[in-house]
């Protein structure tokens, strides 16, 4: 029974976590841009995302490490240097993305400034890291993400072509704007496949205490979490392809995202709207901030644990204290977050290796994972991971340029 | 044992099994007719940097000696080091060491005077 509840939990704090600003934009305007033609790069996305989350959890279940301490022992500090940075720059961007969502969802339901709101969202944030401990922010953050729900309820409500929707999730070449299509599909994958998610994971199955008796509950949590997180996505894809596509509606502020609930839901989607994205938002802006000071302790050898009093961590909590005024102050800018968002996801995606190439050797080195290594399928889907991640980083940046308009 | 594989890079613990770094650098003892010999292990930003550049290890020393931090590594010698499986065990005591004189600085001046902490 203690397993079932804890297997629930852990789905539910999956999909309730895996929902943010980037997975938002980037699958609303897929289906705005391209209907439903896009659906296979949520799925794509999804299927790399399960396998890295499911072996960075049996990672840390087995060997009681976390990914980045591993690279930095098993690689060296020139190699863990390079992905501390690039992890940084870009959790940065993907940060003030966040933070930026949370705004978003407070000016629309107030009326007042997104720039208004970027530090007392960024000080509650904070405040809530700093006073809380891990389950606070896993469970209870991702348990008020579950709101998110209401896309699937959405998109099923609004009775989209099926048989459409089954041939948008394989692969098929654009009919118009090439460049533009590769780009959002990239985007995609960028937002799909980020490595604070799996690196996050990592640390989490530390902060509670997972043991080799978690290998199995692992498995089950990383592949429902992350399918049912991918479905919202697809959910919303869906809306975005049945509402704005039709009427050739281009997503190019933020403001047109409650239109994604209001068909379906009248006004209650409007709040249902705010709602999933100031709670995604806030949820993901907390991991992705916690991720850094993670990663920061961890590669250095530093004591760290949400769990212990800031004071017992001083260099951690400096550092996430550090960073959230940093996000804050992109935001602070004036930057468009629409635009921070869309960028980052590609600069995520052209940092995928950097991040996942290290799996390859660390799930399959006996003095970590012992009898649980890698077997012939996962080091497969590892090596196509891989390789995709190595297209991405190519193709990433020229995209970004030609078809990120 | 592989220095690298083993000892480089690996994380320290004191031996009240607190963190206290990694093993930053080695220092190696060379005497005429006699192999090297592993005299201490160094932990230190100033060791890190250096294994990337030297120019920027000394760079980056200067810049914070204007500040008043000292980036002189601390050395520890090989005596009191234990090897387990991904760990290496330091018989001291990690607060009284100069390992952890950032952590203690920024619990006494920063992080300690925020209300909650």
């Amino acid at each position: 029974m203690k397993k079932i509840v804890e297997i629930a939990l852990g789905i539910v704090t999956s999909v309730g976590g895996f929902l943010e600003i980037g997975s938002i934009t980037t699958a609303a305007q897929a289906g705005a841009d391209f209907s439903l033609q896009l659906i296979w790069a949520i799925v794509l996305g999804g299927l790399c995302i399960i396998f890295l989350v499911e072996q960075a959890g049996r990672f840390a279940a087995v060997s009681g490490r976390t990914i980045p301490d591993a690279i930095r022992e098993r690689f060296g500090f020139k190699y863990f240097s390079v992905l501390y940075l690039t992890l940084v720059v870009v959790s940065l961007l993907v940060l003030a993305a966040e933070i930026g969502g949370v705004c978003i969802a407070l000016e629309l339901a107030t009326g007042i400034g997104l720039q208004w709101w970027a530090l007392p969202a960024t000080f509650v944030i904070w405040l809530v890291i700093w006073k809380g401990t891990f389950g606070v922010i896993e469970k209870g953050v991702s348990m008020l993400g579950l709101v998110t729900v209401c896309f699937i309820v959405g998109a099923l409500m609004i009775h989209p072509p099926w048989d459409q929707v089954l041939r948008g999730a394989v692969p098929s070449l654009p009919q118009h704007d090439s460049a533009h299509y590769w780009f959002i599909a990239v985007s995609i994958l960028g937002a799909s496949i980020s490595p604070y998610l799996f690196f996050f994971y990592s640390s989490g199955a530390i902060e509670d205490e997972w043991r080799e008796t978690h290998v199995g509950i692992n498995r089950v949590i990383a592949t429902s979490g992350m399918s049912f997180g991918s479905l919202i996505s697809i959910a919303v894809l869906i809306l975005a392809a049945m509402i704005f596509a039709p009427q050739g509606i281009k997503i190019e502020h933020y403001s047109q995202l409650p239109q994604l609930l209001v068909p379906v839901f009248g006004h209650k989607g409007f709040w249902l709207l705010v709602a999933s994205l100031g709670i995604a938002c806030m949820g993901a802006a907390m991991e992705i901030t916690l991720q850094i000071a993670y990663l920061t302790a961890q590669g250095f050898g530093w004591n760290w644990s949400e769990n212990q009093r800031p004071l017992d961590e001083a260099r951690f909590s400096f550092v996430y204290t550090i960073v959230l005024l940093l996000a804050a102050l992109i935001v602070l800018t004036g930057i468009d977050p629409l635009s921070v968002t869309i960028f980052s996801m590609v600069l995520t995606a052209a940092t995928l290796p950097v991040a996942i190439v290290p799996f390859l050797f660390l799930m399959n080195d006996g003095r970590y994972v012992r009898s649980y290594r890698n077997g012939w399928l996962s080091n497969a889907v590892v090596i196509l991971i891989i390789g995709l991640a190595f297209v991405l980083a190519m193709v990433s940046i020229p995209l970004q340029i030609f078809g990120g308009s | 044992m592989d220095l690298f594989r083993d000892c480089l890079d690996k994380e320290l613990e004191d031996r009240n099994h607190r963190r206290m770094g990694r093993v930053d650098g080695l220092i190696l003892e060379v005497e005429d007719g006699r192999p090297p010999r592993v005299a201490y292990v160094e932990v230190g930003v100033k060791t890190l940097l250096d294994r990337l550049s030297r120019r920027l290890g000394s760079a980056a020393a200067r810049q914070l000696k204007k500040f008043g931090i000292d980036t002189e590594p601390y050395r520890i010698p090989w005596g009191k080091l234990h090897f387990g499986l991904n760990v290496v065990h330091a018989d001291v005591e990690a607060e009284k060491t100069p390992a952890l004189e950032w952590e203690l600085w920024l619990r006494k001046k920063v992080i300690g005077r925020i209300p909650g902490a």
